[in-house]
């Protein structure tokens, strides 16, 4: 008999109705698919009775692939009818992680997409703004659509297909021949993507041996549930049919029920978002939509005949981009909220779900095993005392699934960065749907919990800048991860030696100095890797400091903290060190009286040999030029000497009272941010020693606490002026 | 009686007689009451069809078009809006020739515009003689768009003062308009079959958000965005540059590459952060483009340079603006110097040719 071919667009509902009527007329021995060839022998799989949209995920350490199906897909659909009248159903292409999918990430896009030139051509031909459009144009609000091969074969026509389309046809072909071959006198239907189909009508004659399936070292298929939101979400050369929820609706109720369907719902969704929609503008869209496709020549309502009345008839302002449907594109920030919900409504929010019988790959199974065991899968809060050996283990589960990026396990709490040591950590768990999905994704990272968590962190650091390998340090080791973290630690240290990012030097110094001094929990504490990273990072940031040159410039609130990340190394980190502290001071001295460094600097430097003993002539305060930035620096590294120098304060006070109001105001931002590094209650202690000073006795709380509108001391200020200038220009001043 | 050989732009039932003509005349399908085209004509008047020669005038997304016009079949206005230079004006000319067979019931709004210039007014010395009769009355577009059953186009509606803009609502509304001074039957027009107002308004002066929501409420918006693609501008821009200077007696055509680097230098500067504040739209371009040729002809009686695209850009492209005479001169020293290609390099060779 030979084969049939049926050439298809994937997710299109009209070809999925020609697949079904094909396979019903032919009763074939075969019915071939585009699908991945390494799943063939567990092809039951997908007929447990799944809620649909599901995608076949496959992975190898390469790359990951989806193929996704809904109700409406020709592939789904040839499926289940080959199976209801008997015949053997086999996916013919080559598996995901043939070299041939090396750029692909959705097996069913467009493949004619990719050559663009006489879809193109077409478009200007018929007039439509886009393939989609064509498309709807074309086949989709027909009946009974006409000339799809005719169509697919002009496609191909002048396109060359590329490398990787040709050996997936090559493959294709070997399935088609054998097939043919053992069928005998019964047809075989062959149903592919159809820009495959005339190159596959091309090669019926060669070898009929069954092909091999292309063996492969690390990698499997499982099955995942899907999302219409998902679906959608594909764009570019991966982008295949759009608009899932509305053609679920046109498969499942026909073109002109769909197109009712859509105007309702978007006008539901405005509705719902307080935007008006009135019943005139609904009739307007309706008059519009089917005008519209009176003049497009359509049978049926299609797709962008009612997008366009609803455009028309609900927007009454400028748009600040197309409509997406007119470009293929997606939305871009700050869209018109009817723009959004029709694209929104057409989206869909069908969300699949997986025979509970599916099998999935062993990493699901020991996460769910972990949770159950560790109480972790019910939904609520969960409070956890590191310091408890119980608490530590779940704890670490649940920092590998969140590094996975698993849905529905959220810290609100717990130890970061750099900061004072935490033993306490506090989750929030919520069971989502999109978990048992993200799960099997993340399978193609390991079969244990452990280890699939490791390959995530190592793969992250392999290109982290120094910044981002110190989060990736605390993440390996919040999750217990021993291995990795060794060689995180290396490339710190690399990093740390030669890198010019002050900033950056100061986050990775103080969230290390942190893990090195405090870590016990985590069993990082005096680690001689840490402690090395410390000491190459201390002498970098005095390497930095010194080189610093510039006039005056904001203080700069991140290498200030570089800056207090050295005088704890110092202080606390003392063993670590390689460098002596005479040295350390003898940079600070340098640098505060180095008038070509920038003030917050030199007031940093000055702060730093403070608080390593070498106390600072405070008569010298009166010589600084940009107090404000001067003081930032200072008290970011020597809060705690400032408290306790009531000769400095009183300097202070004499200083910021003699500004005059520009001056003040010049200075007023650096002194805020200055003031900032102390919290209320030492802010007390400065104003007790400022009135002190004064000789005033008086409630310190009264003078830091305002408890009147700033606003209106400011009004009240600016009235005195006034007056002030009245009696000036009066002669009475 | 002017003739059409010496107007300097004759209107486009004029330019496009023939095809009009012939859409016409093959013209099968129902038309809408009052109409000259079926809507499927109508269309392809604008959008152009290959097979029956009629060409393509407008480049914009074509459901566009096929929205207008199911628009002005229906009782709503229709309003383009957009940015300046991004031919609305071109498609309500088109549309209304097309619709009606007539392009120049055009009111043109602005800040004096009166309800004078919209409705009617009096030949004063028949208004003394005879007192007020329909033979002293000096109809103005819109009362002849709806005595004759006409599309009439008016220009920057959002320019014209608001009490202004709201003299249209009872005419769009009620289709009909009172001639107070006239009595009995004269006294009221009525609008005829084919009656409808295609307004346009650009985004950059005064936008449609101050228009009152009753008349916002009888129009359907149109946005009109700039070209997506650089192949349909830069093919747009080289045979509207060479339309304009064939007229203007230069001989050469421009060349490819300088209008390659022109085109490209405009759509860089229309977007992205170096955007510039004055509007650079495709017809700006080709304004550029037939100035650099207009140069090269009549200064060197060659054809127009990379060069002169750097004189005629400080004029048109930085007007008055200090910050865009920057951009422009910081986009030719640090992009055109990193693109591959002759041109770009005279261009950035050009650089200091800016003023200032």
């Amino acid at each position: 008999m030979g084969a049939v071919f049926v050439g298809v667009r994937h997710h299109s509902p009209a070809c999925a109705r020609l697949v079904a009527a094909t396979i019903e007329e032919q009763q074939p021995a075969y019915v071939l698919v585009e699908g991945p060839a390494d799943f063939n022998e567990r092809i039951d799989e997908l007929l447990l009775g799944h809620e649909l949209p599901v995608a076949l995920f496959s992975y190898s350490d390469q790359h990951a692939s989806w193929s996704p199906f809904c109700d409406y897909s020709p592939e789904w659909v040839a499926i289940i009818e080959a199976r209801r009248c008997g015949a053997e159903v086999r996916f013919i292409d080559l598996p995901a992680w043939h070299e041939a999918f090396r750029d692909v990430s959705n097996r069913y896009a467009d493949a004619e997409l990719r050559y663009t030139e006489v879809v193109d051509r077409l478009c200007v031909e018929f007039s439509v703004d886009n393939v989609d459009v064509l498309w709807d144009h074309l086949f989709e609000c027909e009946t009974d659509p006409v000339g799809m091969a005719e169509y697919f074969d002009l496609l191909r026509g002048t396109a060359d297909a590329d490398e990787g389309d040709s050996a997936r046809e090559e493959y294709m072909a070997r399935w088609v021949r054998a097939a043919v071959a053992d069928a005998g006198d019964r047809p075989v239907v062959v149903i592919t993507g159809g820009f495959h189909t005339a190159a596959l009508k091309a090669k019926l004659d060669g070898g009929t041996e069954w092909p091999e399936v292309p063996e492969r070292e690390r990698g499997a298929s499982y099955l995942v549930p899907y999302s219409h939101a998902r679906l959608d979400a594909f764009t570019g050369y991966q982008s295949g049919m759009p608009s899932p929820g509305y053609y679920q609706q046109v498969w499942e109720n026909g073109a002109q029920r769909a197109a009712d369907w859509l105007v309702e719902s978007v006008a539901t969704r405005l509705r719902e978002r307080q935007q008006p929609v009135s019943t005139a503008d609904l009739i307007a869209a309706h008059t519009q939509a089917g005008a519209l496709a009176r003049l497009r020549g359509h049978e049926n309502l299609a797709r962008t005949d009612v997008l366009d009345g609803l455009t028309s008839a609900l927007i009454s302002e400028d748009l600040t981009q197309p409509p997406p449907w007119t470009r293929r594109g997606t939305l871009q920030p700050g869209a018109h909220p009817a723009l959004a919900e029709m694209l929104g409504a057409l989206r869909g929010d069908k969300v699949g779900r997986l025979h509970p019988g599916t099998p999935a790959p062993p990493l699901v199974n020991a996460v769910q095993e972990l949770l159950r065991t560790h109480g972790l899968d019910q939904e609520g809060k969960v409070a956890l005392d590191l310091t408890d050996a119980e608490a530590l283990g779940r704890s670490r589960i649940l920092h590998r699934l969140r590094v996975l990026r698993i849905p529905g396990f959220t810290r609100t709490s717990g130890p970061t960065e750099g900061a004072q040591p935490r033993l306490d950590e506090q989750w929030t768990l919520r069971p989502v749907e999109e978990r048992l999905a993200a799960l099997i994704e993340a399978a193609e990272n390991g079969a244990t919990l452990e280890e699939a968590a490791g390959a995530v962190l190592e793969r992250r650091s392999r290109h982290a800048q120094l910044e981002e390998l110190a989060g990736i340090l605390f993440d390996a080791v919040l999750c217990g991860i021993s291995t990795l973290s060794g060689r995180v630690k290396q490339s710190l240290n690399e990093g740390v030696k030669d890198t010019g990012d002050l900033a950056a030097l100061g986050k990775v110094l103080s969230g290390v100095l942190g893990l090195w001094r405090h870590d016990r929990l985590f069993g990082t504490r005096r680690d001689p890797l840490l402690g090395s990273v410390i000491d190459v990072g201390t002498a970098r940031v005095l390497w930095l400091v010194e080189g610093l040159h510039g006039g005056p410039a904001p203080a700069d609130p991140n290498r200030l903290k570089a800056m207090a990340a050295a005088r704890d190394a110092v202080l606390h980190a003392k063993s670590a060190l390689s460098l002596d502290v005479v040295d350390v001071t003898g940079v600070a001295t340098r640098v505060s009286n180095d008038v070509q460094a920038p003030p917050d600097l030199r007031g940093a430097a000055l702060g730093l040999a403070w608080a390593l003993g070498s106390k600072p002539d405070v008569r010298k305060v009166r010589t600084i030029e940009a107090l404000g930035d001067w003081l930032a620096g200072l008290f970011a590294v020597a809060r705690e000497e400032v408290l306790a120098s009531p000769d400095l304060v009183g300097v202070l006070d004499e200083l910021v009272s003699a500004m005059d109001e520009d001056e003040f105001l010049v200075a007023l931002p650096a002194l805020r941010l200055a003031f900032s590094y102390f919290p209320p209650r030492e802010r007390e202690t400065i104003a007790a020693t400022v009135l002190a000073h004064r000789g005033v006795e008086g409630s310190t709380r009264n003078v830091t606490r305002l408890t009147v509108d700033p606003v209106a001391v400011a009004e009240a200020m600016a009235i005195e002026k006034r007056v002030d200038a009245l009696l000036v220009k009066g002669g009475l001043a | 009686m002017t003739s059409t050989q010496t107007m300097q732009r004759p209107p486009a039932e004029v330019r496009y007689a023939d095809e009009l003509a012939r859409l016409r005349d093959a013209d099968t399908a129902p038309k809408p009451p009052g109409w000259a085209l079926s809507l499927a004509s109508a269309r392809k008047f604008v959008v152009g069809d290959e097979k029956s020669g009629i060409s393509k005038k407008f480049v914009g997304d074509p459901s566009l078009v096929d929205r207008a016009l199911v628009t002005l079949a229906t009782s709503r206005g229709l309003m383009l809006v957009g940015e300046p230079g991004t031919a609305k004006s071109l498609l309500s000319e088109l549309i209304a020739a097309a619709v009606c067979g007539e392009s120049t019931l055009t009111i043109q709004g602005g800040a004096a515009t009166t309800e004078d210039q919209i409705k009617y007014s009096w030949n004063y010395a028949l208004l003394v003689a005879e007192g007020p009769s329909p033979r002293s009355l000096v109809p103005a577009p819109m009362l002849r768009g709806m005595a004759e059953g006409k599309i009439v186009r008016f220009e920057e509606i959002t320019r014209c003062p608001l009490e202004v803009q709201d003299c249209m609502l009872s005419m769009l509304s009620d289709r009909v308009m009172a001639i107070g001074e006239l009595n009995g039957p004269d006294g009221m027009v009525f609008a005829q079959d084919g009656f409808n107002v295609i307004a346009t308004a650009n985004t950059r002066d005064r936008g449609v958000n101050e228009m009152s929501a009753a008349l916002k409420r009888r129009f359907n918006f149109e946005t009109v965005f700039p070209i997506a693609d650089f192949d349909t501008e830069l093919a747009l821009v080289e045979q509207e540059a060479a339309k304009l200077l064939e007229r203007s007696g230069v001989e050469l055509a421009p060349r490819r590459d300088v209008l390659e680097v022109l085109v490209r230098t405009f759509r860089d500067l229309r977007e992205g952060s170096d955007r510039l504040t004055t509007v650079m739209s495709t017809a700006e371009a080709v304004s550029v483009a037939h100035a650099v040729g207009l140069r090269g002809w009549f200064l060197r009686g060659e054809v127009g340079s990379a060069a002169d695209v750097v004189e005629c850009l400080a004029g048109t492209a930085a007007k008055d603006n200090a910050e865009d005479l920057a951009r422009l001169r910081r986009y030719l020293e640090q992009h055109a110097a990193r693109r591959k290609g002759a041109q770009w390099q005279e261009l950035h060779r050009a650089r200091h040719l800016l003023p200032g």
